[in-house]
């Protein structure tokens, strides 16, 4: 792979980015009345989140979305559609929706009865649109160049050399 | 692949165990559920069948601790080994950063191990990796049954790129912290690479833009005012990452990663005449550490790019910088459609005038 691919392939999240993030996850809350927002890349990584995720195991959310987003792909190209785009999974208090923000990472909403299905899906598609908006920004200002981009320390091998021994002895 | 998250100072990698039905791969993620330190670990969470056969994966999170300021964690995957589940199977391996492949040592299992092998190498490909590019460990696990095939064997017949190995008994504990010590840390060398090699591309590209804005900027104006353009270049935020290339100069991780993959089963692989064909647990636990001569407890990944760090940098600009350059020649050329507009209407504005009467002309 090299390193222009690198670039576009790697899912780097920069402060400035996220910070545009949460503020438009927080807008998308205040309208839709949802309890919370997250945004979780493709390979089931939360990337942030807004709203009240107090007693959520985040970790296993954001994978276990991945993995039905991505199960749900496979079905779309079986059937031959390109993606659904939108998923929902509907509880007796608590309901997910899914959609896909550009390629790379998904909105997951949780919602109760405090809404409505119909608010959450109409809010949640412009926020997409926006989000996507967002990423396709960054991406043009990385490949151009004139994105300032944070480093990994240079003794990050290093120092986990030391992590590593420590956890697995 | 890595998600690297500045904003919420994250470095999360993907890592997956592949193998063949029963070799026991949801057998290391419990083992390792059951002893990482309470303090690291997340829920076990398995979708399975109602025989406690891995229906689409299991998964763990496991969380290493800040690294250079950065937590470090590490989402832990296993697939389902049987063939039929080979959708889900390539599901669960997308975007992966390291994997452990779980053989059986049996002799009557070496076929599914083959078969599986091959099943990762093509599922890779469908996602346009390499097998012999990513981190890649390999664990021989069920190292107590009495038809187990010898270390040798199972490297002659399975471990063709070299890749570092393990003897396991994962039921019992025995190899598994070993193996995901190995692959975590040729994980973060990887991943410490890339970003270096990515990083200094973006800042090798940067330069070039300044120096090109320079260049640009001073053909286009009184040549002292383009030294007082470069030296503003100079003081851009861009060309802090100079110190980067220079720290990537003193840092180079070339000599790091000379050490090929192939380095492991050399140093590794025992004399086949000397070698035990029942190994005691004393040689399952040296094993790795004959293949680790360095001493740092795990391989460098096998994947090296050999070629020298400046000239890989030294190439780079010219692709990278060509869109901006572009732009800056559009800058130069207003000025002059500016000038030509002014022209054209001052002529239009003459003739109006002289049709007009308001001026006279004396001839």
């Amino acid at each position: 792979m090299d390193n222009q691919q690198l670039r576009e392939n790697r899912l780097v999240f920069y402060q400035d980015l996220v910070r545009d993030v949460n503020r438009l996850l927080r807008e998308f809350l205040k309208l839709s009345n949802a309890k919370c927002a997250m945004l979780v890349d493709r390979e089931g990584h939360m990337v942030t989140r807004q709203g009240v995720t107090r007693d959520l195991d985040v970790d296993t959310i954001s994978a276990l979305v991945a993995g039905s987003f991505a199960a749900t792909r496979e079905m779309a190209r079986v059937l031959g559609e390109d993606e659904f785009s939108v998923l929902f999974h509907q509880g007796k208090t608590d309901n997910i929706q899914l959609s896909l923000v550009g390629d790379r990472t998904l909105l997951t909403v949780i919602f109760d009865e405090a809404t409505t299905v119909g608010m959450v899906r109409l809010y949640a598609a412009e926020t997409t649109k926006r989000l996507t908006e967002l990423f396709e920004k960054q991406d043009r200002e990385i490949r151009a160049g004139t994105k300032k981009q944070e480093d990994l320390d240079g003794d990050f091998a290093d120092n986990a050399k030391g992590k590593l021994d420590d956890l697995f002895g | 692949m890595v998600q690297i998250n500045f904003a919420l100072r994250e470095v999360n990698c993907k890592i997956v165990y592949y193998g063949p039905g029963m070799s026991g791969k949801t057998t290391n993620l419990e083992i390792v559920h059951k002893k990482a330190p309470e303090a690291n670990k997340g829920e076990l969470t398995s979708i399975a069948t109602e025989g406690d056969r891995t229906l689409f994966f299991d998964f763990m999170p496991l969380d290493l601790g800040t690294i250079a300021g950065m937590r470090t964690r590490f989402q832990l995957y296993t697939v389902p080994g049987q063939v039929y589940y080979n959708s889900t199977r390539k599901l669960v391996l997308q975007g992966v950063d390291g994997i452990v492949f779980v053989a059986d040592s049996s002799e009557a299992k070496m076929e599914e191990n083959l078969e599986s092998l091959e099943n990762l190498k093509n599922n890779l490909a469908e996602y346009g990796k390499d097998i012999r590019e990513i981190p890649l460990v390999l664990q021989w696990n069920k190292r107590d049954l009495p038809d187990a095939l010898t270390v040798e064997q199972l490297n002659e017949r399975m471990n063709h790129w070299g890749c570092p190995y393990f003897e396991a008994v994962a039921i019992s504990g025995e190899g598994v912290f070993p193996t995901l010590k190995c692959l975590s840390g040729m994980v973060l060398e990887t991943l410490n690479r890339d970003h270096r090699e990515t990083t200094a591309a973006t800042s090798s590209a940067r330069q070039t833009i300044a120096a090109s804005a320079g260049a640009a900027t001073g053909t286009a104006v009184a040549s002292s005012t383009a030294g007082t353009k470069m030296s503003g270049s100079v003081s851009n935020p861009a060309i802090r990452t100079g110190s980067t290339l220079d720290q990537m100069m003193s840092n180079s991780p070339a000599p790091k990663t000379a050490a090929p993959r192939s380095a492991a089963p050399k140093s590794a692989a025992p004399a086949p005449k000397t070698s035990s064909p029942a190994p005691s647990p004393a040689s399952a636990a040296a094993k790795p550490a004959a293949g680790n001569q360095t001493g740092k407890g795990w391989q460098q990944p096998r994947k090296v790019d050999a070629t020298p760090l400046e000239q890989t940098i030294r190439a780079r600009p010219q692709t990278a910088g060509g869109p901006r350059q572009v732009q800056i020649a559009e800058k130069k050329s207003f000025p002059w459609i500016a000038v030509g507009l002014a022209g054209l209407i001052a002529v239009a504005a003459a003739v109006v005038l002289v049709y007009t009467g308001i001026v006279e002309l004396p001839f």
